[in-house]
């Protein structure tokens, strides 16, 4: 798996390399560092400062490629993933410039332009055993439990994941039988609804060696309860699909993983 | 052909071509749903010579009923003033609301209230206040439909969720915008949108009305007279709602509104919209059922769907208001438009996320027990009561 840890922020910069570290020992490629400097004095002083030898010390790995770019947070990290071919964008939060906001800006610009998913760390580093897979069962979600896969092989250990769907649904009429809009997975399933096959398929595309998925069926709003949830269960990451709408569609349709991105207190990862 | 006033869903297929039974009723006439196992939904909308004659004769009776309400409405003045029910703005937004009540239905005691005003009966903030009561009145059709359900054994929350949803947004929405309402007739900044009638409503009522309504004068008394044109005004609505054009939705695996997460400005704007052509939040809620699967519809998507159908909802009292060739009427309907508008856009803008679990929440709250719901079916029954008394 080729990575890219892109640093914004010196404030950031262990925090991302100790969440990047779990990745990078199995990732079988040597990361790259993409630094991000407002100017060239700023490069000068993290030239200075060490840190390639304290990357290589958080990272333990012989061998990294660094680069610096100086510009817009956001616009040098989607130049350098565009060139690169990684599989993997590992950064923090970048914060929104108010000035180039009809540009494109901050983070929901990366999520919406880079070609390969982005793990946005946040919180306090964690190490990854507990991870909430979020199906809505739009788009091609089963590339959503794929990659999970691929990065729970990644990170070598045993992972608990948990599948979880919201069915935010209500009646849309008085007369509606509405037996499933409070049933759980085993009722969905037994009923072959689309909620209760969505995760039975996910569960299969989970089940491998080392992973131990989970399917959670739960009822209410789609933000609240992800984010409910994930502090509920104390999870470690949070996995969600990347609402990448163009056209009309953009202005029609909400952007959730925008919004749980914005108010998760814990790591994100957006697939796409 | 015309939709029978319930539709049975018995199979859906999915994807791979398994059939699952499923079933439910829809009380009032929604729109027949073909669920088949193409990729996207299209819509054919056959327009028959039949629909727009019953279109052409439904609004010839709103027109009439309109015009009969006007000359009852002044010959009953006195009496009703006599009794002194809606004497003041308070009375007449509990009436409104009782009224609603009971007829099932509040177009046509908004058009009652605009007929008062014409007739001197009551002033500009009480015909306000009636048009509210109306409307807070009509959203109780949803819940009552609900509350049959939950009598006939049906499950509470399922049952009853839609109808508290719409009554709480329109009660959260239209008492803020009753007095951002009265404000704006106090200071008189929108006096000036008002409709003159043009000459081609002149000559049509010459024409077409005023004969029948001079024969009727003739030979009835006021009060009769007034009654009759309310009888005519609710059989007119009824009509408008068989003339909707019949929806046949195909080829779609998934109905859209239950799939996704609409921006809830664009559920307001589509709320607006289905209502501005259905003229009943009623009916506007119904169609979301055969545009859904399996009758199921995103909670986020429904409080600003309510939200803009409460708009809109307005139109056919706006006509009346140019029917009754009365100014001021028309610039009272289009001051509470406005005045819904802007809180409602105010909610949207600000805090929704708040406003839209504190409503779901209020409604969960609700239907949690027997209790909770006796409650508040207590409160907005009593409510209207104690507003009328006053």
């Amino acid at each position: 798996m080729k990575l890219l840890i892109a640093i914004n922020s010196l404030e950031q910069y262990r925090k991302i390399l100790c969440f990047s570290a779990q990745f990078v020992e199995s990732a079988g490629e040597s990361p790259t560092i993409l630094h991000i400097v407002k100017n060239e004095s700023e490069q000068q002083n993290r030239s200075l400062g060490g840190f390639s030898e304290i990357a290589q010390e958080i990272l333990k790995v012989p061998n990294i490629t660094s680069s610096v770019r100086t510009g817009n947070a956001a616009d040098e990290i989607i130049k350098e993933t565009e060139k690169g071919q990684f599989d993997l964008l590992i950064t923090a939060e970048i914060p929104i410039n108010f000035s180039r906001i009809f540009l494109g800006t901050g983070t929901p610009h990366i999520i919406n332009k880079v070609p390969c998913p982005v793990m946005i760390a946040k919180g306090p580093c964690r190490l990854i055993r507990r991870i909430l897979l979020c199906d809505s069962g739009a788009g091609r979600s089963s590339t959503l439990s794929k990659f999970t896969a691929l990065l729970v092989e990644t990170l070598g250990g045993h992972e608990d994941v948990t599948v979880i769907h919201v069915m935010s649904q209500i009646s849309a009429g008085p007369g509606v039988a509405g037996k499933q809009l409070r049933a759980g997975f085993d009722e969905l399933l037994e009923a072959h609804t689309p909620e209760g096959e969505l995760l039975d398929r996910d569960i299969q595309l989970l089940d491998q060696p080392g992973i131990h998925p989970k399917p959670l069926v739960v009822h209410g709003l789609v933000v609240d309860e992800i984010l409910s949830e994930a502090r509920k269960g104390d999870y470690d990451l949070i996995v969600i699909g990347a609402h990448v709408e163009k056209n009309l569609r953009r202005f029609l349709l909400e952007n959730l993983a925008r919004r749980i991105l914005k108010q998760s207190d814990r790591p994100v990862l957006v697939v796409k | 052909m015309d939709n029978p006033p319930s539709t049975e869903l018995n199979q859906v297929e999915r994807p791979s071509g398994q059939k699952i039974s499923e079933s439910f009723e829809a009380v009032l006439p929604v729109s027949e749903l073909i669920v088949e196992t193409e990729a996207k939904p299209t819509w054919r909308i056959p327009i028959r010579l039949g629909k727009i004659f019953l279109f052409s004769f439904s609004l010839y009776l709103f027109v009439l009923a309109i015009n009969l309400m006007k000359a009852g409405a002044r010959g009953i003045t006195p009496f009703i003033r006599d009794l002194g029910i809606i004497s003041n703005p308070i009375k007449s937004l509990g009436f409104g609301w009782l009224f609603s009540y009971l007829i099932l239905s509040g177009s046509p005691v908004a058009a009652v209230g605009l007929t008062f005003f014409d007739a001197g009966l009551i002033n500009e903030y009480g015909t306000f206040t009636m048009i509210t009561g109306s409307r807070l009145g009509a959203s109780f059709i949803v819940l009552f439909i609900g509350f049959i359900y939950v009598l006939r054994g049906r499950d509470r929350a399922t049952s009853l969720s839609m109808g508290i949803l719409s009554l709480t947004v329109t009660a959260t929405t239209y008492l803020p915008g009753l007095m951002l309402g009265i404000i704006l007739l106090n200071t008189g900044g929108l006096d000036n949108i008002q409709f003159n009638s043009s000459i081609m409503i002149n000559s049509f009522l010459e024409g077409a009305i005023y004969p029948v309504e001079s024969l009727l004068t003739r030979f009835l008394p006021p009060w009769a007279i007034f009654l009759t044109g309310l009888g005519v005004i609710v059989v007119s609505l009824n009509l408008f709602d068989k003339c909707l054009p019949q929806m046949t939705l195909k080829e779609s695996q998934i109905g859209w509104v239950s799939r996704l997460v609409y921006r809830p400005i664009v559920m307001f704007i589509m709320g607006a919209m289905v209502t501005m052509i259905s003229m009943s939040v009623s009916i506007s809620l119904s169609l979301l059922v055969p545009l859904s699967q399996r009758g199921f519809v995103r909670r986020e998507n429904v409080i600003p769907y309510i939200m803009g159908a409460n708009i809109t909802t307005f139109i056919d009292t706006l006509l009346a208001a140019v029917l009754l060739q009365d100014p001021t009427a028309f610039t009272i309907v289009v001051v509470e438009m406005i005045s819904v508008t802007i809180i409602s856009m105010a909610i949207l803008i600000v805090f929704y996320q708040k406003y839209h679990r504190s409503l779901l929440n209020f409604s969960d709250w609700v239907t949690a027990t027997n209790s909770n719901l006796t409650i508040f079916m207590f409160t907005i029954l009593i409510t209207p009561l104690i507003l009328f008394v006053i």
